[in-house]
């Protein structure tokens, strides 16, 4: 895939999604489905997403370089820090409109069945491989609570299911 | 910028597409700086953390065919689905709105959603879409809570 075309691609998913990892099931279309990437190199931008600095949404950046190198990094880049700016001078022609009864109910509608489209992707994540094993749910359980209470670092979570595989995966 | 002038700009960098945190930094600088000041926030907060992810990529792969890192890859994509799976708990814990019947049907847009993502091979972008047009229509008529999310 050129680097325009994946530019488009990664464009697509930003625009279209609502968050950091919002752009996940866009992308995992686009990209695993005609296979382009894989699932493997999903989950290790995911990961190297949440460890790095910066915003969640990163996760692309890593996700562009395993696919197309410098360029594809560089592509996923300018694709993740364009759409969210056209809201300011949205902002700037119509900030009474932006908190409009409609807009909320669209952009609520969008929230909640993007958080439809991530369980759905985050469950084919953990079967990807097919029948996943006992350690293997047991460390998506683990992940799920964590993250979402929030109170321990994601890299820590990461590292746990690091050192299980590596305990366990062989 | 004031304590309000911040949190007004907060809220309206949620109804952004994308990364939120790109659309707050982007009115923070314009109102800073206008337009210089936008690329300015975007460029300082995006480039640096941009370049932390590619090294630490480039870095992974030089040991990513090792058997070690193939058997931690085994423990680590469980828990990115994980992970996966709790920022939709977490967007939707933002977005619900109070009142059994509000949160009831915006639950069922969320389960919707899902069950036609994985039951029906609904595409993508089709449940987006239908996400949008059932929110414009019924989902807008109470403010959303106050709770925030981590979901970046």
């Amino acid at each position: 895939m050129d680097a325009l075309a994946l530019f488009g691609v990664f464009l697509k998913a930003s625009a279209l999604s609502l968050g950091g990892l919002s752009s996940l099931p866009l992308l995992r279309a686009d990209l695993v489905a005609p296979g382009i990437a894989t699932d493997d190199q999903v989950v290790q931008a995911i990961a190297i997403g949440r460890i790095s600095t910066g915003p969640n949404g990163l996760y692309i950046v890593s996700l562009g370089y395993l696919v197309g190198g410098i360029a594809g990094a560089t592509m996923a880049l300018a694709a993740a820090s364009i759409p969210p700016l056209v809201i300011v001078p949205i902002t700037a022609a119509g900030r009474r409109w932006m908190l409009t009864t409609p807009v909320a109910g669209l952009v609520r509608g969008v929230a909640l069945a993007t958080a439809g489209l991530l369980a759905a992707t985050g469950i084919g994540i953990v079967t990807a491989t097919g029948a996943p094993s006992w350690w293997q749910l047991a460390l998506a359980a683990m992940a799920v609570v964590l993250t979402y209470r929030g109170t321990v670092h994601p890299a820590l979570v990461i590292a746990i299911g690091a050192a299980a595989g590596m305990a366990l995966g062989r | 910028m004031s304590a309000r002038e911040f949190g007004e700009a907060w809220a309206l960098s949620q109804l952004s597409p994308g990364i939120h945190l790109v659309a707050l930094a982007g009115l923070i600088g314009r109102r800073a700086a206008g337009w210089r000041g936008v690329i300015a926030a975007v460029a300082g907060m995006m480039i640096p953390a941009a370049a932390i992810t590619v090294a630490l990529t480039a870095g992974y792969e030089v040991i990513a065919a090792s058997s070690l890192a193939r058997a931690a890859l085994a423990g680590v994509a469980p828990v990115t689905g994980g992970m996966t799976i709790a920022t939709a708990a977490l967007l939707v814990r933002a977005s619900v709105r109070h009142g059994r019947a509000h949160a009831a049907a915006d639950v069922a847009v969320c389960l919707g959603s899902l069950l036609a993502s994985v039951f029906l091979g609904v595409p993508t972008l089709g449940a987006i879409g239908a996400g949008a047009a059932i929110g414009a229509l019924a989902l807008g008529r109470k403010p959303p809570t106050s709770r925030e999310s981590s979901v970046g």
